[in-house]
């Protein structure tokens, strides 16, 4: 039961972080008018997904207790660090997946404590 | 924590933001109380919409925040949602914390100020903001900062 639900939130932060990423990918772009700045279809997927993950976080809060809310937001760095490799060329050291395994095991003993 | 004799301005941007952190750590009121209303009635409504205004203010206070402050320092700080996530779980919503949780919690929390320590490190230079010195000194006498906005 809990498992679906927190399964509900990870999948409402990775929609989360797309959005982050289409909307840093539209800052680099340029434009000809301010309108299309806001208005293009990659600002507004942007949006739409953002909204989507807001419902799919008060979706998951029927069983996630508020508590583990910031614990399960903490998996955005995950994928922030894909995205940065895949997408924006950055490179990864071994301190960063020290790191990211850290808040990993961290969401995992969290996880076991419920 | 013991900011220097004279609050700097940068330990001003630091207690911004942490009223700022404040504000965001809301917005999970706003959402867990909406999930206990049926979707889409009144309160639902009212409560999402409560949740997307602190959102917008979050978002905009990022951006005024990340003006003055390198983005490593303002995520390793955002760390502290966690801290309020608990806090609020608990104290509005009776939630327990089992020590299960703490440890996991704590390891959370430093492997978020690890990791933004880390990517403040390694300097990239696609970055706006200088991130080895967790700081950015403001538009005017900061000629290390490259590339973006440097017209005029």
């Amino acid at each position: 039961m809990l498992e679906f639900y927190v399964g509900i939130y990870l999948v409402g932060v990775f929609v989360s972080s797309v959005s982050q990423v289409l909307l840093k990918k539209a800052a680099s772009r340029e434009y000809h008018s301010a309108v299309r700045e806001y208005l293009n279809p990659w600002v507004i997927t942007a949006y739409a997904m953002f909204f989507g993950a807001t419902l799919m976080t008060i979706f998951s809060y029927k069983v996630v207790p508020l508590s583990m809310g910031a614990i399960l937001e903490a998996t955005a760095y995950l994928y922030i660090t894909f995205f940065g490799v895949v997408i924006f060329k950055e490179k990864l050291s071994w301190k960063k997946i020290a790191a990211l395994s850290l808040i990993v095991l961290g969401i995992i003993i969290y996880s076991m404590g419920m | 924590m013991s900011f220097a004799k004279k609050k700097s301005p940068r330990a001003k941007t630091l207690i911004a933001l942490h009223l700022l952190l404040f504000v965001y750590s809301l917005s999970g009121l706003f959402s867990k109380g909406a999930s206990k209303e049926p979707f889409f009635s009144l309160p639902f409504v009212c409560l999402y919409a409560g949740m997307l205004l602190i959102l917008g203010i979050y978002a905009i206070g990022w951006q005024q925040i990340l003006k003055r402050l390198s983005l490593s320092l303002a995520f390793a700080n955002k760390a502290v949602t966690v801290v309020w996530g608990m806090f609020w779980g608990w104290a509005a919503f009776g939630e327990q914390i089992s020590f299960l949780n703490l440890i996991g919690a704590v390891m959370v929390i430093v492997g978020v100020v690890l990791y933004a320590w880390i990517d403040g490190k390694e300097e990239k230079p696609s970055d706006p903001v200088d991130g080895d010195k967790w700081l950015v000194r403001g538009r005017h006498g900061s000629p290390d900062v490259g590339g973006e906005g440097a017209d005029a």
